[in-house]
């Protein structure tokens, strides 16, 4: 009866712990970018990654990666890096592997072949669903609402301007 | 700033072209004229109707090639009816609930807080999301499942906002109504499916459209900040762009995501160009406590 029951909470604990870490997750840089000591702009750099650069993922911490490569051990842009294997034209061995095996790449997302999805054929052919439309319509939250259910979070909304095109003169 | 810019340039782009052929005038009287004599609604008191240049009043001009806001709406209530034909919403009131709570919390971070916005939960496994205009936007059970907390829920719900506050579904309808201006005609008398039927095509097949490449990195954009705005962490959308990123393109459930939507690689690179060092010193909420998970 333990045995049984300890089980499943094992296994949870375990897609827990895979879910929240990121630890030894492998990826590579999308662009070339600099390794830094710590998590911010100012701090010593340390290395550089070139655009395709293997790493290894070991720890987040806001819009920075910790990450491990041949180039050394630092902090990157999260933003400069895929995560997973690295992006191929068509499919591949591992990939196929992944497939096959319904986990692709770190397994969160999951295949879904032969499950009904949403096509362009279906969506071309889908006939207006005016009970569901109202449904949809009766969960609607006010401003209010949304307000209350940010508190409760204590999510404090705060100023941030947007950002500039990139590109563009700004 | 420069956002406000380029809207602005936008519609009197638009208007140049719509300038030079007469007949395109009457197209879009013909189809004002469809919607006024259709729907009864009356304009909210004291609020003028938005054009859809970006929040600027073109008074007159609108209806010749933008839309009012209340075709807006009816626009996207016939869009996000056709859609729910294909999926219906997940039976799940609380999920739906909880969409909408954090949804109209990143919509009360854009410029246009007070739409009707409507979000929900679609049951299909493709991994994908939705924006309609005047501010229905929904996203599949499959996309769902990939999110690992509410910041990344809230940043994908952020970027359909994006796509609604920046009216990017209008712009393409404006688009294809001046390409087809010389075969489509719109009776008078046309009722309000008729005249949104023959814009928005058949069914939800306006879901299947690929907007414009940049309309797409704007969104994103605009998505990071507004998750920010509303005390998230902003990096939710990235995560989950990353989680994606690595599907096989011809895995059936990103098929369609990864055919309307530059590569998700693309999409983060874009991005890393304009945030630079901009969000290194915001810090926000992931609430992975409170995500709602939905049952299997």
């Amino acid at each position: 009866m333990n045995r049984a029951r300890s089980i499943p909470v094992l296994l949870g604990a375990l897609l827990l712990a895979i879910g929240t870490a990121l630890a030894g997750e492998g990826g590579s840089a999308l662009k070339a970018d600099d390794l830094k000591a710590e998590p911010f702009r100012d701090a010593k750099t340390v290395g550089s990654l070139a655009a395709g650069d293997h790493i290894e993922i070991l720890d987040r911490q806001g819009g920075w990666f910790r990450v491990k490569s041949a180039a050394g051990s630092g902090w990157v842009r999260m933003l400069s890096i895929r995560r997973g294997e690295a992006r191929k034209g068509g499919s591949d061995a591992a990939e196929l592997a992944g497939l096959a095996s319904g986990r692709a790449g770190t397994g969160r997302v999951v295949a879904t072949t032969g499950i009904r999805g949403l096509s362009e054929e279906e969506l071309t052919a889908a006939r207006y669903n005016e009970a569901e439309l109202k449904k949809a319509q009766s969960y609607a939250t006010t401003r209010a609402q949304a307000q209350q259910f940010a508190a409760s979070g204590k999510l404090a909304a705060r100023k941030v301007e947007y950002l500039p095109t990139p590109g563009s003169a700004k | 700033m420069a956002r406000t810019i380029t809207t602005a340039i936008l519609p009197s782009v638009l208007l140049l072209c719509v300038g030079g052929a007469a007949h395109a005038l009457d197209l879009g009287q013909e189809l004002k004229k469809a919607f006024e004599q259709s729907t009864q609604t009356t304009p909210e008191p004291g609020r003028p109707p938005s054009s859809a240049g970006g929040g600027i009043d073109l008074g007159g001009m609108r209806g010749l090639f933008g839309f009012s806001a209340e075709e807006e709406v009816a626009i996207g209530r016939q869009a996000a009816g056709n859609l729910l034909g294909a999926a219906p919403l997940v039976k799940d009131a609380k999920l739906q609930k909880y969409v909408n709570n954090v949804g109209r919390w990143i919509a009360s971070q854009s410029e246009r807080p007070d739409l009707d916005w409507h979000f929900g939960v679609i049951d299909t496994n493709d991994i994908n999301a939705f924006a309609a205009p005047g501010g229905y936007v929904f996203v599949t059970k499959g996309l769902y499942r990939v999110l690992q907390n509410e910041s990344e829920l809230a940043g994908v719900l952020a970027h359909e906002v994006g796509h609604v506050i920046e009216r990017h579904h209008l712009k393409i309808l404006q688009q294809s109504q001046l390409v087809d201006m010389g075969t489509k005609v719109l009776a008078t008398t046309a009722g309000e499916n008729q005249a949104i039927k023959n814009l928005i095509g058949n069914g939800a097949e306006i879901f299947a459209r690929s907007l414009d490449k940049n309309a797409e990195y704007e969104a994103d954009r605009i998505a990071v900040i507004l998750a920010a705005r509303g005390g998230y962490d902003p990096f939710g959308l990235p995560t989950v762009l990353q989680d994606i990123g690595h599907a096989a393109k011809d895995d059936s459930s990103v098929r369609l995501l990864f055919k309307t939507h530059p590569h998700p690689d693309d999409r983060l690179t874009h991005l890393g160009d304009a945030v630079g060092d901009r969000l290194d010193q915001l810090k926000g909420q992931t609430l992975e406590k409170r995500f709602y998970r939905i049952k299997p």
